[in-house]
């Protein structure tokens, strides 16, 4: 048992190692991919927060990665702030929007708050498209290069440490809530409100927190878009990157940070493959939905692992 | 505004909005009859809406079909693709998992692979016209315009609406659909096939969406997306309740009347807007919707 | 002598046009186990709902260590040393024996910020360790709540309760559905928690066996009026009592 549980850090030291060296060993775009993995990754995380540990079917990721990435355009193009600040208002502005939406989300179950939330996700793109004075409107927005003092990011080897780092700070502070107290709270009123109640647990207010955590979480992740593009449009924040945040999420396996994380991996660089053929792409994700919820829904290692000491005790 | 071209402005509203109100009721019918029976939000009504359409489409225009050929086998197919949806996919994952999220996650599935299917046969590319089976020439209700296709389609469509009620409340099977709706388990102990049932109301949803599509087809330009409008279709149901029929069919005459008269009376951009702000509005205001009950108090 | 930590206070409580509870008054003194029964639809569990939170009624008072309950948010009580279990089972069924345990003790973690972000706070984890051992757990730590047969489901319902170091436990229908053994270790435990620790128990209950066994109170309502109050040999004995249960399965001989 001992080594079973040696062996899996050593796993994460040799993956760990692999993306430090990363960007010295491979071309340009194969550090795009891994910068827009880790961004991806972040999202999941929050996404996990919200539906896996507290069980509140919130589809409106995109909205709060939106928000994310036009926060930080904004403060890197207009106000030059460095971009430690304005990942951070990323962050926040989108986590105080999360706030909002989860108070009047407080008296919904869960079909209808797929469905509100749903509703509000397009609402966003509605105004990311049409608030011209903010956001570009259809033309988009430009971003300028993230700065830091007399450091420009320009290219997505520059750009990589940076996501790097904030992907790691934001998976420590996805395990720190998990085993806390909070996701304690999280996990009650997943398993039954009711009995979460009777143990002293304030619903509304752990709601709330998810709701609010999981926005901040895509905020940051938006933030992280921006050190690495220079350029965002609406049909890019629609239900369509929501979807597929959750089939990340749903391929890795709704209850674990591992699953989020290693959802986004898998399922990022299948969608990325797919993404030369457009018309298989929607295919291959639909079919990858059916068939997870059919045979694997607790997610990919979920399913590898039982099927293993399936295997292994005959 | 003077109040002559409010009064013109209102009556044309009233007019259009009242027929393509008529269609989102029938897919707002479409999706609360599964709603009720299985407590799942079908996300993929929409797609069912595309694909029939596309299905017709491709016989009657690039196959040269009859008329009377497509349209019933336009329907068969749709019934017949619904009710395996259900029975091959949606049974085997409640039994993998309890969870009524895991069967809406399905659903999504669906709608995913519907268009891409519809994409792959190359059809979804450009906008397709589909082809008016009754004259498209005006007349005028009041000072309302409308075609005779409008009529067509607001006659065929209550017609529809009139025949799934009475189906409900007078047939054996109707009545057993109700009984699952209301308590699954004291039915089926009553001898009710559930399987067969849900079957059927996914096969009966199938229908009514692909009545809604053949219906509203020749009025629009055809494209992969125009899955689309099941926005709508959901909008009406939430503020009728999701729980009722009759609140889904007065709910989508209500989302085509304000879909019309806020494109006349605001801007056609606000339309896009509008059923998602009506979705919100209601689910935090009222979130039974018109006519839905009161929503249970858990009993502990 | 009285010392009543709970009082119900002229408790009517209505849903729309029913009238579930009327003008109902009860004391509970400290350090007691007290029973509350009656026929099916008497309006035990409305009145159990009413005092735990989860309803609230329509007129009258319900006060706690000379506090007015009535109208508090329902998960404020559990700060208040007040603790129930569910007739259904309300477990987290996906959390082990343990995890719905520690939630349990949720009220007491998190007085320091270090003490917030400990998986297994170590303030709490002797005492949970004991209710795990008490409650004969032990063997089912790392079990999915899920995963426990009934007998023991039922006996996690009532760690977890314990867990938030109640000085009144509400239990609704601790003892249904339980074979005859369990019952037996059932009561030794409710009077030994009541003895030992100093517990107040509000039971109801159907089984009558444990009610006759362990109160030292009964109370019957009957069409949510109480019809007698009183040692449990009194009550049993009680003609009112006996008629309102006339025709019922549950014998009062048990």
């Amino acid at each position: 048992m001992r080594s079973l549980y040696a062996l899996r850090y050593i796993y994460l030291l040799v993956a760990l190692a692999g993306l430090i060296v990363l960007p010295m060993l491979t071309s340009g775009y194969v550090v795009y991919l891994a910068n827009l993995l880790l961004t991806f990754t972040v999202m999941c995380l929050g996404m996990h927060l919200v539906i896996g540990e507290c069980g509140q079917f919130s589809l409106a990721q995109a909205a709060f990665y939106g928000i994310g990435i036009y926060a930080s355009g904004l403060c890197s193009t207009h106000l030059g702030w460095p971009f430690p600040l304005s990942m951070l208002v990323s962050g926040l502005v989108a986590g105080v929007v999360g706030l909002a939406i989860g108070f009047f989300a407080l008296r919904m179950r869960d079909i209808y708050l797929a469905l509100a939330t749903f509703a509000f996700g397009e609402a966003m793109q509605w105004v990311f498209l049409n608030w011209k004075d903010v956001t570009g409107g259809p033309n988009g927005l430009r971003i300028a290069p993230a700065r830091l003092l007399n450091w420009e990011i320009i290219s997505d080897k520059d750009a990589y440490p940076v996501v790097l780092i904030s992907a790691m700070v934001m998976i420590a502070l996805t395990i720190l809530i998990a085993r806390s107290r909070l996701g304690r709270s999280f996990r009650a009123v997943r398993e039954s409100e009711v009995a979460a109640q009777a143990m002293g647990i304030d619903i509304r207010g752990a709601k709330l927190a998810a709701f609010g955590l999981s926005a901040f979480f895509a905020g940051v992740a938006g933030g992280m878009f921006a050190l690495y593009s220079t350029f965002i449009h609406p049909d890019s924040l629609g239900f369509s990157t929501t979807i597929l945040v959750l089939t990340m999420v749903v391929v890795g396996g709704l209850g674990s940070i591992g699953g989020a994380v290693g959802g986004a991996i898998v399922f990022g660089l299948i969608s990325e493959l797919l993404r030369q053929a457009p018309s298989f792409q929607e295919i291959a994700y639909g079919l990858i939905l059916v068939l997870f919820m059919m045979y694997a829904p607790k997610g990919l290692f979920a399913f590898i692992g039982e099927t293993f000491s399936r295997l292994k005790h005959g | 505004m003077d109040f002559d071209l409010f009064l013109l402005f209102a009556q044309q509203g009233l007019a259009s909005g009242v027929v393509v109100g008529s269609v989102y009721a029938l897919l707002a019918l479409a999706i609360v009859m599964i709603f009720k029976t299985s407590e799942v939000p079908n996300f993929a009504q929409g797609e069912v809406f595309m694909a029939s359409g596309y299905l017709a489409l491709f016989l009657l225009v690039f196959q040269g079909a009859a008329v009377w050929f497509t349209i019933p086998f336009t329907l068969v197919a749709s019934f017949i693709a619904a009710a395996l949806f259900r029975r091959g996919v949606l049974t085997q994952v409640a039994k993998a998992s309890g969870s009524p999220v895991n069967l809406v996650i399905a659903t999504l599935g669906l709608s995913y692979i519907l268009k891409g299917l519809v994409r792959r046969t190359g059809f979804g590319d450009t906008p397709r016209s589909f082809p008016s089976l009754v004259p498209t020439d005006s007349i005028m209700i009041g000072q309302a315009s409308v075609t005779k296709l409008d009529i067509a389609i607001f006659l065929t469509a209550v017609s529809v609406m009139a025949l799934v009620f009475w189906m409900f409340a007078y047939t054996r099977t109707g009545r057993a659909m109700r009984a699952v709706g209301m308590n699954p388990k004291a039915a089926q102990l009553m001898g009710v096939n559930l399987e067969k049932i849900h079957m059927l109301i996914w096969g009966l949803s199938g229908v009514v969406s692909a009545i809604a599509a053949l219906l509203i087809s020749p009025k629009i330009l055809m494209t992969a997306e125009m899955g689309a409008i099941v926005t709508m279709a959901f909008a009406a149901a939430i503020v009728g309740g999701f729980t009722s029929l009759p609140g889904a069919v007065v709910g989508g005459f209500i989302i085509g009347i304000v879909e019309n008269f806020v494109g006349l009376f605001i801007s056609s951009r606000a339309i896009a807007v509008a059923p998602f702000a009506a979705i919100m509005l209601v689910l935090i205001v009222r979130p039974q919707g018109l006519f839905g009950g009161k929503f249970a108090i858990k009993k502990v | 002598m009285a010392d009543p930590i709970l009082t119900v206070e002229n408790l009517t409580i209505a849903f729309g046009g029913l009238v579930a509870v009327r003008d109902f008054s009860m004391q509970i003194e400290r350090g007691t186990i007290h029973a509350l029964i009656g026929p099916n639809g008497a309006g035990k569990s409305t009145t159990f709902n009413a005092i735990s939170r989860f309803y609230t009624p329509t007129s009258g008072r319900v006060v706690y260590e000379g506090r007015d309950i009535t109208r508090l948010p329902s998960h404020a009580i559990a700060g208040l040393g007040i603790a129930r279990s569910f007739q259904n089972l309300e477990l987290f069924n996906e959390l082990t024996v343990l995890e719905n345990i520690l939630i349990g003790a949720h009220v007491h973690c998190g007085g320091s910020l270090s003490e917030m972000l400990e998986a297994q706070p170590a303030s709490v984890m002797a005492r949970i360790d004991e209710i795990i051992e008490r409650t004969d757990l032990k063997s089912y730590r790392d079990t999915k709540a899920r995963n426990l047969d009934f007998g023991h489901q039922k006996l996690l319902e009532l760690a977890r309760a314990l867990a938030i170091r109640p000085k009144l436990l509400l239990l609704d229908e601790p003892a249904a559905g339980l074979r005859n053994r369990e019952i037996a270790a059932l009561d030794e435990l409710l009077s030994d928690l009541c003895r030992r620790d100093g517990l107040t128990i509000l039971l109801v209950e159907h089984v009558m066996q444990l009610v006759m066994s362990i109160s030292h109170t009964v109370t019957v309502l009957n069409f949510g009026t109480k019809i007698a109050e009183g040692k449990p040999a009194e009550v049993r004995a009680n003609p009112q009592v006996i008629e309102a249960y006339l025709g019922k399965e549950t014998a009062l001989h048990g």
